[in-house]
């Protein structure tokens, strides 16, 4: 097991239980749209799962958050990102400045109460 | 700062334009982007999280380059610290990553071409994460065919590259960061994908599987056991798709 203990063993980890599990969908992928046209219905279909799947990984971070997020209240988590969603639509559909004003909110929050 | 009227229109099957030109416009476009900025501030904000759980920075950048999907890179790290057995990191990444077959399966048809094989397929698919997909989705629809798959893999490889040094600033950074500044970091990748998503959604169906996908997650977190993630896109996203079917039945008049 000297390879398991050893200096090696994040870069095995890295390939093994990183890289296999995650490329494993994108290689299927690359099979099942084999001879699928640009415009079908199935396509539709596979992007709305994918627009929710995205739409979950973001409220479970925002709920579940990993490490040294959870110093800030739920409650204010949420308002962070309410903050955000609301200045990127009022502020002219602004990527930058729905980002900027939610970490703004966020930064004051982790600073208050860290 | 939203560039989407930023970048001049593209002139459909320009011929004097070759692939190389296009993966320089696709690395510039990436270079230039908000979402770009916001990537290399998400990365530094993981280059900090390696450095706090003692994974060696090598191993790290590495799975930026192979992994390529920054919640499964933290689960990966966060696994390693906590000392899980490799097949259960495995497991939780391979669950945790299941989104990425309908995102390449929905973004490899418009990056097909005629003279490349199967394999530059594969090559391009391993490129779509969150970012890349994102902006590919967006950009590529409108685009001439021949240069879509140049433009994608300059766009994409540029992102990779800046995550690459990103992760490494993050990681040298580490602990001179004041802490409320690296929970910034940490917030950002849910804050951006949530804008970035919203920037995106054109259509209708699109804002509806956004909002499905936001409201059954906390339901199938709390009920759903561990495939939550999975259930809240196959049911979420299915329920905007049939609503769209529905709508559109009825507009056509009850005709298939």
């Amino acid at each position: 097991m000297t390879l398991l203990d050893g200096a090696l063993w994040p870069y095995l980890l890295v390939i093994l239980a990183g890289f296999l599990p995650t490329e494993i969908w994108r290689s299927l992928a690359v099979v099942f749209v084999r001879g699928l046209q640009e415009d079908s219905e199935i396509l539709v279909l596979v992007r709305c799962v994918a627009t929710a799947l995205l739409a979950a990984v973001v409220a479970r971070l925002v709920l579940l958050p990993p490490g040294e997020l959870l110093v800030v209240p739920l409650a204010l988590r949420i308002a962070a990102v309410a903050c955000g969603f609301v200045v990127y639509l009022i502020a002219w559909r602004s990527v930058f400045l729905g980002i900027l004003s939610g970490e703004l909110f966020i930064i004051g929050s982790a600073w208050y109460f860290g | 700062m939203s560039e989407s009227s930023a970048s001049p229109p593209v002139p459909a099957g320009d011929p004097h334009v070759s692939g190389g030109r296009w993966a320089l416009r696709g690395a510039w476009a990436a270079a230039k982007s908000v979402q770009g900025i916001v990537l290399f501030a998400s990365f530094v904000g993981f280059g900090g999280l390696i450095q706090d759980v003692g994974f060696p920075l090598g191993a790290a950048i590495l799975s930026t380059l192979l992994v390529w999907a920054l919640p499964a890179q933290v689960l990966l790290v966060g696994g390693y610290a906590a000392g899980s057995a490799a097949p259960v990191i495995a497991l939780a990444v391979g669950l945790s990553s299941v989104r990425l077959f309908p995102m390449a399966a929905a973004i490899l048809p418009y990056l097909r071409s005629a003279r490349q094989g199967i394999g530059i397929q594969f090559l391009a698919a391993h490129f779509v994460a969150v970012t890349a997909w994102i902006e590919g989705m967006r950009r590529l629809p409108g685009m001439a065919g021949e240069g879509r798959l140049p433009f994608f893999f300059g766009l994409s490889s540029t992102f990779v590259l800046m995550s690459m040094v990103a992760t490494a600033v993050g990681f040298y950074l580490a602990g001179e960061l004041p802490r409320a500044l690296a929970i910034g970091l940490l917030f950002l990748t849910p804050l951006s994908f949530l804008i970035q998503l919203s920037h995106n959604a054109r259509d209708f169906v699109d804002r509806l599987a956004l909002a499905f996908g936001l409201l059954l997650a906390p339901l199938f977190a709390a009920y759903g056991g561990r495939l939550d993630l999975l259930w809240t896109g196959l049911v979420g996203g299915g329920a905007a798709w049939a609503v769209h079917w529905f709508l559109r039945r009825r507009h056509k008049g009850g005709g298939s």
